[in-house]
């Protein structure tokens, strides 16, 4: 599995994986309504803070942050855990293992190939309408704006390592149903995805340091709050430090999980 | 009729026996829906740590009955609906489902409650433990009129919430990979964990009427609190008959498709 | 008693060929093609029988037999099944016919086979008695004992074929479809099913239909066949009779314990095989007598066998034909229609 042969399969597996999603139509759509929780969200916050605001945050400011969290999460959400569990059960995984394309890159690939067809609705109608709109909460620096769009991918591939992991972990359990639930429940709340992590009062300083936060919060606070410099530094080293951690432990899982595979015969 | 409660009975029997057969997984479904259960009050505990009300007339006990259900229906959603349903997507994708046409037992009947989450129960037992807190702290309780009616509601909004799943898990005859549907149908519900009464305009409006996640939680707790009105109680229950009824009506046809029948 | 007349079965099927821009496409617009899966074909079978479909693949058999099992509803044409449309899946018609696919299980996976015959038992209401009668019967001539509490996803492929034909028998049909029951199975296991059907046939007078791309299951098992191709029957009748109509040639093979020169070979019989020593003829049957009095005579050959061509060589043959039959008739048409578009252009 040499880099070089990686690379140049890239465009074929990126071709692939867009037919892939366009193969089911119906899916394709149920796909991009699912991801839209933040609305449901917006409406219950901007209706609590309706009348005054809610720890500093106004309607407007609620609005704000729920459209750019439905972006960041349109753009970041990914089912790779769910399709390695079903690969494995199926026995497709064998069929990836022995294909000279390391299985990560090749479902990073597909997933990163669908992301323009899920979102090409979803996206640039809530673009639109946090620029129009929320815009009195939005950044105006230049640096904050064009670190958006590097942050968001930093988030993409901390979201991918984290899942992949659970995903190898099918290698081990039989059933990881559970603890993909769980990762969403803990994913729902400290990422930011049910309400910004300020509001959590004493538990947001916890927050703060979990993978989680730099899985969506991160890219949204870029995009709506006021920070000082050196807290950007902060905010994208962060980033970079978990996207590390995630993907070093996701590769170690990985191997551990095949060296099993092969050893139980799969 | 009365072999259909018998056969349920006997898929219970059955799911527990493969629930057991995974003990090791017990534990880990324990500690989820603990943590699952704790981490949905987190929302409210933040609001009402500003708010004294979450929507007029509707304070913390009042919201938390509202939760109290939203959690007993989860319980009932997880325990047997959704296993049930994706029994019968799988079916669907293998083709064994043939063997269900083939069975001279409805077949909706033989697939809506055909597996089970045994474990779930205790889902509903923190959903009841909730409730009552919830009264506790309000320090009053309902009267029986309001208790029976409470339940009843509870039953009708179980109910609808099994309509809404079956139409989706109908719709897996046409589309094929439909994992996504429940997922998008798990994640409007959550919505109903909020008295309806906390949006407003369009979004009220959708899901008392479009998609009437809400009223499973919030009618039923309003009748506890004796605050529905009879004609709401009684389009409530109509409401949740007439889901019933379209969710058959979307059954047969499906099966009709799947069988070329209308061809 | 079975009988089909004119039965009829069209899909609707979306076609999509390969590449970028189709695939775009095919999310706004979808070209559907209609395929004719059984086509007119009739035919009535009595309480009893054993008979064998037989087709190369796609050829329309499974889609009889669901359509006669009610699973599906014919485009056309008239179906009857013991007395019931099948279609209409009355409890009663469900009651006593049985569908075993090969290729899809109905046992409960993570579960011992008795749970699923628990299963069935209550959902075709059988009474306790008559069910423990049935179950020691099949567990007697399938072998089940120590296969009943084993989780049904440990048990071998073999194992499991069992296992789903007990199930599928428990409520004793008296007339039984069976679409390739003996897919993907040993030697030994093909034969001891087999042995079982035909048991299960003469005890219960039950009328056995069966699919299988196997050969020797439908010769072994089936007296009458139906030869399906592209939806149409190409035969109905006796086994024996369709080898002797289409070819009535016999086989004859010998081993050669000295050298025979070609010509010699050749006035013999038409060389079908040759593989080192060992030679396969065919030679017309009434010329037999005389070729194996020379083989054996003055040609001193050893091992002499004489057979019938086998079944597959002859279906093979029969499909070959219907399609070049159809390729003709395309290519008949093709020409037609350019003609007349020339015709008109001029």
């Amino acid at each position: 599995m040499t880099a070089g042969r990686t690379l140049r399969a890239l465009p074929t597996l990126w071709r692939i994986g867009v037919a892939e999603s366009l193969a089911y139509r119906a899916e394709f759509l149920v796909w991009i309504l699912t991801t839209t929780q933040p609305l449901i969200m917006l409406g219950l916050w901007t209706s609590v803070a309706r009348l005054q605001p809610f720890a500093q945050y106004s309607s407007a400011d609620f609005v704000a942050y729920f459209l750019a969290a439905l972006i960041v999460r349109q753009l970041t959400g990914n089912w790779v855990a769910w399709q390695m569990s079903e690969d494995i059960r199926s026995g497709a995984m064998a069929m990836r293992l022995l294909r000279p394309i390391h299985p990560f890159v090749a479902y990073a690939a597909s997933h990163a190939a669908a992301i323009p067809f899920r979102t090409i609705i979803a996206v640039p109608v809530a673009v639109i309408l946090l620029v129009g709109s929320g815009s009195s909460a939005l950044t105006s620096d230049p640096l904050r704006i064009a670190l958006v769009l590097p942050s968001i991918a930093l988030a993409w591939l901390i979201t991918f390592a984290l899942l992949f992991a659970i995903g190898a972990l099918a290698f081990f359990l039989t059933q990881t149903m559970a603890i993909a639930n769980l990762y969403f429940a803990l994913y729902s709340l400290f990422s930011g995805y049910l309400m910004p992590l300020e509001l959590l009062g004493p538990v947001a300083k916890l927050a703060r340091w979990l993978p989680f936060r730099f899985m969506l919060s991160a890219p949204v606070e870029l995009m709506t709050r006021t920070q000082h410099r050196d807290d950007l530094v902060r905010l994208l080293g962060g980033q970079l430090a978990w996207a590390a951690i995630t993907l070093a432990g996701a590769l170690v899982l990985w191997h551990r999980g095949v060296r099993r595979f092969e050893a139980v015969g799969g | 009729m009365i072999r259909i409660l018998r056969l349920f009975a006997l898929q219970f029997r059955v799911s527990a026996a493969a629930a057991m057969a995974y003990r090791a997984n017990f534990l880990a479904e324990g500690a989820m829906s603990a943590a699952w259960t704790v981490l949905n009050l987190v929302p409210l505990i933040v609001v009402f740590g500003q708010r004294d009300e979450i929507a007029p007339g509707w304070d913390r006990p009042s919201a938390l009955i509202v939760m109290g259900y939203f959690t007993g229906v989860h319980a009932v959603i997880e325990g047997t609906i959704s296993p049930s349903l994706q029994d019968l997507v799988e079916k669907i994708r293998s083709g064994a489902f043939d063997y269900v046409l083939l069975k001279p037992v409805d077949a909706q009947a033989m697939i809506s409650a055909s597996r089970y989450q045994p474990w779930r129960v205790f889902d509903l037992l923190a959903a009841v433990a909730i409730v009552v807190y919830a009264l506790i702290q309000r320090g009053e309780w309902p009267s029986a009129a309001d208790l029976a009616l409470g339940l009843v509601l509870f039953g009708a909004g179980v109910l609808a919430t099994y309509a809404l799943w079956m139409v989706c898990a109908a719709a897996s005859f046409w589309v094929v990979r439909l994992d996504n549907l429940m997922f998008l149908l798990g994640s409007i519900f959550d919505v109903a964990r909020w008295p309806v009464q906390v949006f407003h305009g369009v979004w009220r409006t959708v899901f008392t009427f479009v998609i009437p996640v809400a009223v499973m939680t919030t009618a039923p707790a309003m009748a506890l609190l004796g605050r529905l009105e009879a004609t709401w109680t009684l389009a409530t229950v109509a409401g949740s008959l007439a889901l019933l009824a379209l969710s058959r009506v979307i059954w047969r046809t499906a099966i009709r498709s799947y069988t070329s029948a209308s061809s | 008693m079975i009988s089909a007349r004119d039965l009829t079965k069209h899909f609707r099927v979306h076609r999509r060929p390969p590449g970028f821009a189709s695939a775009l496409r095919s999310l706004v617009h979808r070209r559907y093609e209609d395929v004719k899966a059984v086509d007119g074909v009739s035919f009535t079978i009595e309480r009893g029988e054993r008979v064998g479909f037989l087709g190369p693949n796609g050829a329309g058999k499974t889609t009889t037999l669901k359509m006669l099992s009610g699973l599906l509803h014919p485009t056309s044409g008239e179906v009857s099944v013991e007395g019931h449309v099948p279609f209409r899946r009355q409890a009663s018609f469900l009651g006593k016919i049985t569908l075993v696919m090969g290729q899809k299980s109905q046992l409960i996976w993570d579960l011992p086979p008795a749970e699923t015959y628990a299963l069935n038992r209550a959902v075709f209401d059988v009474p306790g008695d008559r069910f423990e009668r049935t179950l020691a019967e099949l567990t007697e001539l399938l072998e089940l004992g120590p296969l009943l509490d084993k989780p049904t996803r440990q048990l071998s492929l073999g194992e499991r074929m069992k296992c789903e034909l007990a199930a599928a028998l428990l409520h004793q049909p008296t007339t039984l479809f069976l679409d390739e029951p003996t897919i993907g199975l040993d030697v030994a296991m093909q034969v001891a099913i087999r042995d079982f059907v035909r048991s299960y046939n003469q005890r219960h007078e039950a009328t056995v239909l069966l699919t299988s791309h196997y050969m020797d299951d439908v010769v072994a098992l089936c007296p009458r066949i139906i030869v399906i191709d592209h939806g149409k029957l190409i035969h109905d009748g006796d086994l024996r009779q369709l080898i002797k109509t289409r070819d009535p040639d016999k086989r004859v093979s010998f081993t050669l314990t000295r050298p025979i020169g070609d010509d010699e070979l050749a006035r013999l019989g038409a060389l079908l095989v040759r593989d080192g020593q060992r030679i396969t003829l065919r030679v017309a049957e009434r010329e037999v007598p005389g070729v194996i009095g020379r083989l054996l005579g003055e040609l001193g050959a050893a091992d002499l066998a004489i057979e019938d061509p086998p079944l597959e060589d002859v279906l093979r043959a029969m499909f070959g034909e219907q399609r070049r039959a159809e390729a003709e008739a395309e290519a008949e048409a093709k020409a037609k229609a350019k003609a007349d578009t020339e015709a008109d252009a001029s």
